[in-house]
């Protein structure tokens, strides 16, 4: 029989709109929605990587090859001679940018009690390729080399009731095991994107926290940036080759995607999503399996008429669920369509986690700006209009089966 | 026997052992012989702290003043600490650290922290010497210990307010010093032990010249406090134990 299918399925979307419209709704939904979704967790995991890479790990870490080992002991005497190290990494093609730290526990005493926080011993000079400082100070200015100064988180020094201009008093332990405290001025106050930086941090001139440490020319750990185009794994393997022959210790040189296990879980996080996703539009599907269902129980009559008329079971099946077709398009297209404008609004808005993420150690910031990414929304409109259109083959190819004489004589 | 003479030899018995009731010490009166040969008028020493953990060992020398059970002042003359002073007096107990613009006072839980990340807390080496104001005492009778004859007594604190709510202690009959410790929680569990290894005889007294200490909540931890040098009842400056001198 010659017909052009396309054409009638088309037409017959439109003979139930109320219907058609109600299926295409249900796929939209859940075309939203995993759009939605995919989005914010592709901007969680960008977001934690740019954290990572600029608060905790660089792109690449280096430390004392022992220092994971006793870590939780915070082994500050198990240390890495700084310049060295720097001047050896930077000899390493692919590596943009170095800078020591020293992260470590302190009490800082204030009205006779101690408050803990974390203390970060940086160079201010050569963070700036890892941290923009000055985009982060809200009050005051940085630390300088030198000098007993400090910058504290805008949530820690809001708790201390502490400002620019204050002193207070920090206490730590030592390299050496022994204790030490020095007194230092709070010269700034930074809003980091992390809400647990700000909560917890201060950030002194690393010459200073070496004095306080007893740690001189030492440093914790070395932070590295790699060049564009340059794996990260396979920088850190070549500086490791090269402070082999250097250093008279091991070192542990690792590339931040190997260190960080909530990365992981975010990437593995991902994959387990996209399953979500399609059991989503399966879910989704089940209205247009019902409705496609009504149809043709509702249109047997006319299946038998094209029966008898010479159409085959393929053609009845291929009609059905080029029917499906088109509404699944029309449902993926408008959800994936409002899932971007979603996206788009909240870019601009951003999505305020600072409530949740109270009292939460994530290396994700508290205010999150998802970003429109062509390709998921790409992704999710095919997604969906594959699942959905799979779907209708369910009830499509039980219209071929259907008998002709029983068909036309249905009622 | 007849009843008279039997009267007779009981009352003498009893006659005889008056003596021993008499002079038998009891838990209060040893523990009030034991504070009481510890302290001195004023002292001074010299002395060494080693302390062997899992990344070696670290020795911290200091110089240490003493006025009667209450005041200490320790000052520690290591490199890596030195300048740092510890300040016990009228009940409270404050850090100087060279660095700082302002004293440190300990207090509560601080108290308990570790010196110099040694098995001693700062309680442990500022304590006052009354014990009685703090611990009831039973005694449970004698053990020898190093070869010493000793009173084996058990403390139980009054309050919470103390680090070491239970100890167990063996003091020398005739020294009146500590051979042995034990300190544990209400509930038993032991948190520290201190052995006296070596002696050291001033102004007739016999003091512990080198103690061992072990912290039993630490894993292969222990520290030796080693008196260099040790002279009692001289002249003391009286502001020595002063707020104000502790920040010169």
């Amino acid at each position: 029989m010659t017909i052009k299918l396309p054409a009638v399925a088309f037409r017959n979307v439109f003979r139930n709109l109320r219907r058609s419209i109600l299926s295409a709704v249900a796929i939209a939904v859940s075309a939203m929605a995993i759009m939605a979704l995919l989005a914010l967790l592709e901007t969680m995991e960008s977001d934690m990587e740019a954290n990572l890479t600029s608060f905790y790990t660089g792109e690449i870490r280096i430390r004392h090859a022992e220092y994971e080992q006793y870590e939780r002991y915070n082994p500050l005497h198990l240390s890495l001679e700084s310049d060295s190290v720097i001047n050896a990494a930077l000899t390493v093609e692919g590596v943009e940018a170095a800078t020591a730290r020293i992260n470590f526990p302190a009490n800082l005493y204030l009205d006779g009690k101690n408050n803990g926080v974390m203390a970060v011993g940086v160079n201010f000079d050569t963070e700036q390729a890892f941290i923009d400082f000055s985009t982060l100070i809200t009050k005051g200015e940085l630390p300088k080399e030198g000098h007993n100064e400090i910058i504290l988180g805008s949530i820690l020094a809001r708790e201390l009731g502490l400002g620019v201009g204050d002193k207070v008093t920090m206490l730590t332990s030592t390299a050496l095991r022994g204790s030490n405290a020095m007194t230092f001025e709070v010269v700034g106050i930074a809003s980091f994107p992390v809400g647990g930086l700000s909560t917890k941090t201060a950030y002194m001139p690393l010459d200073r926290a070496q004095y306080l440490l007893r740690m001189e020319h030492q440093a914790q750990q070395v932070l590295l940036l790699t060049k564009d185009g340059y794996n990260e794994r396979a920088v850190a393997a070549s500086v490791q080759q090269v402070l082999s022959t250097s250093l008279e210790h091991g070192t542990e040189t690792r590339a931040w995607k190997d260190l960080n296990t909530m990365y992981s879980y975010l990437s593995i996080a991902k994959f387990i999503y996209y399953v979500m996703g399609a059991i989503f539009f399966v879910l989704g599907s089940t209205v247009i399996i019902n409705t496609t269902m009504m149809v043709i129980y509702e249109r047997m009559r006319e299946i038998g008429t094209l029966g008898a008329l010479g159409m085959q079971g393929k053609e009845l099946t291929r009609l059905f669920l080029l029917e499906g077709s088109f509404i699944s398009i029309a449902g993926s297209t408008i959800g994936t369509l409002t899932g971007v404008l979603i996206i788009y609004i909240l870019s601009r808005t951003g999505l305020n986690f600072t409530e949740a993420m109270s009292g939460v150690d994530m290396e994700i910031s508290s205010i999150l700006y998802p970003q429109v990414n062509w390709l998921i929304a790409l992704f999710v409109w095919v997604y969906a209009i594959i699942i959905s259109s799979l779907a209708t083959l369910i009830p499509s190819r039980k219209a071929s089966k259907i008998q002709i004489v029983e068909a036309l004589r249905y009622v | 026997m007849s009843k008279t003479k039997r009267i007779a030899s009981i009352s003498l018995l009893f006659l005889l052992m008056i003596p021993s009731f008499l002079f038998a010490l009891s838990g209060e009166e040893i523990i009030r012989k034991m504070d009481a040969q510890a302290t001195f008028e004023t002292s001074y020493s010299t002395g060494t702290i080693r302390t062997t953990d899992r990344f070696g060992t670290k020795e911290s020398t200091f110089k240490a003043w003493s006025r009667g059970a209450s005041d200490s002042l320790i000052e520690f003359t290591s490199i890596a600490e030195r300048g740092q002073k510890i300040l016990r007096t009228r009940g409270s107990i404050y850090l100087f650290y060279p660095d700082a613009q302002e004293l440190i006072r300990l207090q509560g839980a601080a108290l308990r922290q570790s010196v110099l990340g040694s098995d001693l807390s700062y309680e442990d080496m500022t304590e006052e010497k009354n014990t009685l104001n703090d611990y009831r005492v039973v005694l449970n009778g004698s053990e020898t210990v190093n070869g010493r004859d000793c009173h084996v007594l058990t403390l139980t604190a009054k309050s919470r307010q103390v680090a070491y709510p239970v100890q167990k202690i063996w003091v020398d009959k005739e020294t009146y010093l500590v051979w042995k410790a034990e300190y544990s929680t209400a509930q038993g569990r032991l948190l520290k032990e201190m052995e006296v290894l070596d002696t050291i005889t001033v102004a007739g007294r016999t003091l512990g010249r080198e103690t061992r200490i072990e912290d039993k909540m630490k894993r292969d931890s222990a520290t030796w406090m080693i008196l260099d040098t040790l002279e009692v009842n001289i002249p003391l400056d009286r502001n020595l134990f002063s707020l104000e001198n502790l920040t010169w």
